[in-house]
């Protein structure tokens, strides 16, 4: 039996403890409308968390705070550059410790969600919803990926969507057109094998390279109805027979087409887009934000020349096949700011025409979000034809792990590994997933 | 020089007044002031220690009973729910498993292993090789995880790695794989790699340990004719109990707390085949937004690894050596 004292000890550190964590109902409120005639005062010190930490991106927001301060010279930055893995947990460390900074990178769907719903996004709808001076820069679509209820949240840096880059010499010497259909895909691959190519390079060792192709698998085989309903746990199913389809089709391509096959988990991304790069192989699944830096200036594959095709759909689909895998990236403004006027007024300057083309010319190769910035006089072909195919699109699917909850897209995440690994069937990866699923209700 | 009861002591007579001035009047006060010297001297180290180390625990603690939304700041109560559902989590104890398979592989290369080889470089005639040998194999303690763990990432890698191509020059081919990226080696994959890199340090600390035996006990073992083998079993080994015992602490209490190198060589994958416990508890916080159950990880990780040390310390405590 245990010691009164002991009993009492205990009792006082669980209490202390509970004490300690401040244990509350949260003040989570929703974000109060920026006001659109506020006058920013050109003092202080904005910070500001991106997703252009490293080559060839940092310099993009350093030129542009230094030539916003030549402007107004009693404005300061700290700017925190993160990479594209990096970022998610910088975010959430910041979140957690409440210090969020007064601009801060997103990605739509979901993960956007959750600061609008935490009143950590202000309320831009007077600046730039569709019809205001600001918001007729933006296309819509750009627009609405980070609306919510009627208002809108972020604003959209740039335009994304996942294609298949091939390299054009290696498929003109083999007598190969863009395939139209997922067989065609497959059976390319082998023209390409018997030539000693590797047909398509892909590096899993982050997950999420496994899942884009998932999510535009899905997007072809599920109906669209059926899909959008099952990224939500209160609404989630996952029944349908079209997910085990586009599973067998993904591991297909993994095991027929990748050099790597059942490896493939343990190569990094970089190392298949460097496969690429110089012309070992013929094809690599990639976002536009990509493009110029696969094919850069001194690479092989800038001579051979970079094509690009969406994924194919197979003949049968019952889902969406105009549907693209992608979805724009923007920035939100810190609802709890001091200086979200200001924050606003640099957003503006960042998303003015002149700063907009130099985001979607190379080295940055982004494809800006504001109308008209993507132009044959500063972008590359590739980047050029990417948006005109997103913007034609019958819809842009989110990325799977920013589509639905942490918890899920962790899921698929694991169940992807598996598949590309051969340890797991489409139904033992479905079933894995609704379980998830069902325990984030 | 103590005084026995039995020593003579002056007649008893009616203790004078003690005036604010007398002796021990000064000596106590002069001790009292001594202890509040001292006390203020440790307070620092007392508050750095409490509010860095002890009180992060408690919070910890706290927050393992908690559902808690980091974006709306939202913190419900959900009692022992976090427990609950760890104690029914196959990955949770998926990742005891790797740190067990950890412990007794650093165990068997770290402690064992590391007694040996200081044995054999101890035993060396050449002052000048036991100097080179025991800097060649600490190089790699000196090496960051994090770095330790980018480099064997590439050697490990299925396509450029080196590893696979000196097993396609052996003829070994057959052998070759994503070590880093199959369900069934990943984790091996990765302790591999930590043996390598703590190896070297724990070898240094037993040649530390296996020069302080006096040369005379081997002197005399050697006169007797006994062997190596036996002057290790007889000698060395029983001689050096007490760093086994503080190695094995380190080594298990290490084992129980390793991220770095998961975390930069397979995040814990594929299909989160290796994760441990460090791992899938920043997975569940930092990915899956998951806090509260992230904090209930975490306690589990310093109940086992308290347990561990406690366990050992006292196994360490009666096996202490004197000569």
């Amino acid at each position: 039996m245990m010691r009164k004292s002991t009993q009492s000890l205990m009792a006082l550190l669980a209490a202390a403890a509970l004490a300690l964590t401040g244990c509350s109902d949260g003040g989570s409120q929703p974000a109060a409308a920026l006001d659109p005639n506020a006058e920013p005062q050109y003092t202080g010190t904005l910070s500001i968390l991106t997703k252009f930490g490293g080559d060839p991106l940092e310099p993009y927001f350093e030129d542009l705070a230094a030539e916003y301060k030549k402007l107004h010279p009693e404005v300061s930055f700290e700017l925190i550059q993160e990479t594209d893995q990096s970022i998610k947990d910088k975010t959430k460390t910041l979140t957690a410790s409440q210090a969020m900074p007064d601009i801060y990178f997103t990605w739509a769907g979901s993960w956007a969600n959750n600061f609008i719903d935490g009143g950590l996004a202000a309320d831009l709808t007077p600046i730039i919803a569709p019809g205001t001076e600001w918001g007729n820069d933006f296309g819509e679509s750009a627009l609405k990926a980070f609306a919510k209820d009627g208002k809108y949240f972020a604003v959209p840096l740039y335009n994304n969507g996942k294609f298949m880059g091939y390299n054009q010499r290696i498929f003109k010497e083999l007598g190969l057109t863009p395939p139209s259909t997922f067989d065609e895909l497959i059976s390319s691959c082998s023209v390409l094998k018997g030539a000693g190519y590797e047909p398509i390079s892909f590096g899993n060792k982050d997950g999420w390279p496994g899942l884009h192709y998932l999510q535009q698998l899905f997007a072809y085989e599920v109906p669209a109805d059926t899909l959008q309903a099952d990224f939500s746990p209160a609404t989630a199913k996952l029944e349908d027979r079209g997910y085990l389809k586009a599973m067998d089709q993904f591991t297909r391509l993994v095991n027929e087409c990748t050099g790597s096959g059942k490896d493939s988990n343990g190569v990094l991304y970089t190392t298949a887009q460097q496969a690429l790069a110089e012309g070992k192989s013929g094809m690599y699944y990639q976002e536009i934000l990509e493009f110029d830096s696969t094919a850069s200036a001194d690479s092989k594959l800038k001579q051979d020349g970079l094509g690009i095709f969406k994924l194919p759909a197979a003949a049968d689909a019952k889902g969406d096949t105009q549907a693209i895998e992608g979805s724009p990236e923007g920035y939100i403004i810190n609802a709890r700011s001091k200086n979200a006027a200001l924050a606003a007024d640099f957003m503006k300057f960042v998303t003015n025409s002149q700063n907009a083309a130099k985001l979607s010319a190379p080295p940055y190769g982004q494809p800006s979000a504001v109308k008209g910035a993507v132009s044959t006089e500063n972008s590359s072909g590739p980047v050029i034809e990417g948006i005109k195919q997103v913007n034609e699109a019958s819809a842009a699917i989110t990325w799977l792990d920013s589509v639905t909850v942490p918890a899920v897209a962790d899921a698929w995440l694991a169940g992807g590994e598996a598949l590309v690994a051969g340890t797991q069937t489409p139904d033992q990866v479905l079933a894995s997933v609704r379980a998830a699923s069902s325990a984030a209700k | 020089m103590t005084v026995s009861d039995t020593a003579w002591k002056p007649a008893a007579s009616p203790p004078a007044p003690v005036s604010a001035k007398s002796p021990r009047n000064r000596t106590n006060k002069s001790a009292r002031s001594r202890r509040w010297r001292n006390f203020v001297w440790v307070l620092p180290a007392v508050l750095l220690l409490g509010v860095f180390a002890y009180l992060p625990l408690v919070q910890n603690l706290g927050f393992s009973f908690l559902k808690w939304d980091i974006y709306s700041g939202r913190q419900t109560f959900v009692g022992a729910d976090n427990y609950v559902r760890m104690l029914n989590d196959p990955i949770f104890w998926k990742s005891l498993l790797n740190n067990t398979l950890y412990a007794i592989i650093s165990i068997a290369f770290q402690v064992f292993g590391a007694i040996i080889l200081a044995a054999m470089i101890e035993g060396l005639r050449s002052q000048r090789w036991r100097g080179i040998l025991r800097a060649v194999y600490f190089v790699p303690s000196a090496i960051s995880l994090t770095v330790a763990g980018l480099l064997f990432y590439f050697i490990y890698e299925p396509e450029m790695g080196i590893l696979n191509a000196a097993l396609d020059v052996l003829g070994l081919g057959n052998f070759t794989q994503a070590w880093l990226g199959q369900e069934n080696t990943a984790i091996f994959a990765i302790i591999a790699m930590s043996q390598w890199q703590g190896f070297g340090y724990c070898t240094l600390l037993f040649s530390v340990a296996l020069q302080r035996i006096p040369s005379e006990l081997y002197e005399a073992a050697s006169i007797d004719g006994v062997g190596p083998l036996q002057r290790f079993f007889s000698i060395s080994l029983p001689l050096v109990r007490e760093m086994t015992g503080l190695m094995m602490i380190v080594t298990v209490s290490g084992a129980f707390q390793v991220f770095n190198e998961v975390m930069v060589m397979t995040s814990g994958g594929p299909n989160n085949s290796s994760q441990v416990l460090g791992t899938w508890l920043y997975r569940s916080g930092f990915v899956r937004n998951d806090f509260g159950y992230a904090a209930a990880v975490a306690t589990a990780v310093f109940i086992i690894t308290l347990v561990l040390a406690v366990i050992q310390l006292r196994i360490s405590k009666k096996r202490r050596v004197q000569w």
